[in-house]
């Protein structure tokens, strides 16, 4: 291979945007035994997995180290999607969810969670399967060729810009699989409008 | 910054892109399909374990259309296949990377199609070994070994670098599941040779041996250099050792002019254009060193030395 050496600097890329990633992960912690991670996704709002949470009582912690009381707000075992709420609310970034392009196989991806308790732990991988564009409806799940542990679980996986492509939930034969952002927004939607009324 | 890391990670995706192009998904088995690349205009190298089945081959391109394929030969040695496709309109071939050998630690990606959609994972080289002999005696230049995750459709698939060139067809039938890659050089072997006969052909003698150390008082009296040498611990029936004379309990100590020490080098001589050639054989028997002239024959299928 010719050119300049990259690879230093691309470990510093990696670095900066694993950083942001990480400001809009959460810690959640409920009566079940490990903490889940989860993703600050809007004001006073945090999506996890449906399996992470166990009891109807929630303690969140924002990456700053601030810890709140959350209120459960959407809970879906079928689409292991849940919904959190705490107060106060401070000005925070949140996670920018990539709408578009689609995402093709081979793309970067990364995730944070809490394996084991090391808190905001990083993972890099690529995506494994994209799907073609042949299908009428969208993917239920984003396979990614990274390596999850417990502890992952309803955190983000974000791709090389640090925008959000997925909540991680479960690894299944060897590969990642995440529940794509749009289909947490449109679920939200749904679940939110239940909430309200 | 992280305009570097998207680049990277945009030509990761262009070159799973470019390369899956020629990968195909391979209907030769139950349930799922295997993988395959259009290697030349028309043939789709395949590995061997995963094409279960002699007829009745369909083979599924990138833009979905599906066409008979016929199986051209297999090799079990180097556990590759080939299939010649009855259609395949404008179907690319990959770039081949045969200017310079992948190195350890060279990023790299596995692509499949274990259905219609192509499939990458990625990884590492973690060890490239000189020229290596498989249990079957089949010769592979340089056995690549991956550090990366094996999914679904990763045995028949390419092994590509981050410049969308071909590095080797990979197969996880070597060795209790760890990946290999069989590199370029040995599929074009292969594939020039499966096209040309159907079938590789080998060398054979029908003889088991094992490494025994040569006493001293021989050595010092026969004037011999071996340390070590091959002791005959079983002779086939009317193989063409058995026919040229070699006796159980015989030692040998060249072939052809090369000493033994381990019984992966007589495979090593056992090359296709072995066959039919007489070679001088020299061993110990009785305390006497003699030479028989042996022909190898061809090796029938599965078997050893």
């Amino acid at each position: 291979m010719t050119g300049e050496p990259v690879a230093a600097d691309l470990a510093h890329a990696l670095a900066a945007v694993v950083d942001e990633v990480r400001r809009v992960t959460v810690q959640v912690r409920t009566q079940a035994a490990t903490v889940g991670a989860g993703v600050l996704w809007g004001r006073g709002l945090v999506i996890t997995n449906a399996h992470v949470i166990r009891g109807d009582r929630a303690h969140v912690t924002l990456s700053d180290g601030e810890t709140a009381r959350a209120r459960i707000v959407a809970h879906d075992p079928r689409r292991d999607l849940a919904a959190l709420e705490f107060e106060p609310w401070r000005d925070r970034p949140l996670a920018a969810v990539r709408t578009s392009p689609p995402l093709r196989a081979g793309e970067l991806v990364l995730a944070i969670g809490h394996p084991g308790g090391l808190v905001n732990a990083a993972t890099l991988g690529i995506i494994h399967g994209a799907e073609s564009g042949l299908e009428r409806r969208p993917a239920r799940w984003i396979r990614a060729d990274v390596r999850l542990a417990p502890g992952f679980s309803g955190g983000p996986l974000a791709d090389a810009t640090g925008r959000l492509i997925g909540i991680n939930a479960m690894m299944q034969g060897g590969l990642a699989l995440a529940i794509p952002a749009a289909v947490v927004t449109a679920w939200l939607r749904r679940a939110h409008a239940l909430v309200e009324a | 910054m992280s305009t570097m890391l998207q680049s990277f990670s945009a030509e990761l995706a262009d070159a799973v892109e470019s390369a899956g192009r020629s990968v195909v998904a391979i209907t030769a088995r139950r349930r799922i399909p295997s993988s395959g690349v259009h290697w030349r205009p028309g043939v789709v190298v395949a590995t061997n374990h995963t094409i279960r089945r002699d007829d009745n081959i369909t083979v599924t391109l990138p833009d979905g259309t599906t066409v008979a394929a016929s199986l051209a030969g297999r090799d079990a040695g180097t556990d590759l296949a080939i299939l010649k496709l009855g259609d395949h309109p404008a179907l690319p071939t990959p770039t081949l990377r045969s200017d310079s050998g992948p190195k350890v630690g060279e990023v790299v990606l596995a692509l499949g199609r274990p259905g219609p959609h192509l499939t990458a994972s990625w990884g590492v080289v973690s060890g490239v070994s000189g020229p290596w002999r498989t249990w079957q005696g089949a010769e592979i230049d340089a056995l690549l070994r991956v550090d990366l995750a094996i999914y679904d459709g990763f045995s028949g698939g390419p092994l590509i670098d981050p410049g969308a060139r071909v590095l080797g067809i990979n197969t996880s039938a070597f060795g209790r599941g760890v990946p290999v890659t069989i590199p370029v050089p040995t599929v074009e072997r292969v594939v020039t040779e499966l096209l040309e006969r159907g079938a590789i052909r080998r060398g054979y003698l029908g003889i088991g041996t094992h490494p025994v150390r040569v006493p001293t008082s021989l050595t010092r009296k026969l004037e011999l250099s071996a340390e070590v040498a091959l002791l005959v611990v079983g002779v086939e029936p009317d193989g063409p050792a058995d026919r040229a004379g070699v006796l159980l309990g015989d030692v040998l100590l060249e072939f052809d002019g090369a000493a033994l020490r381990d019984p992966a080098d007589i495979l090593a001589k056992l090359g296709g254009d072995r066959v039919g050639r007489p070679v001088a054989v020299r061993v110990i028997r009785g305390g006497q060193v003699k030479t028989l002239q042996v022909t190898p024959g061809e090796r029938p299928a599965s078997r050893a030395a």
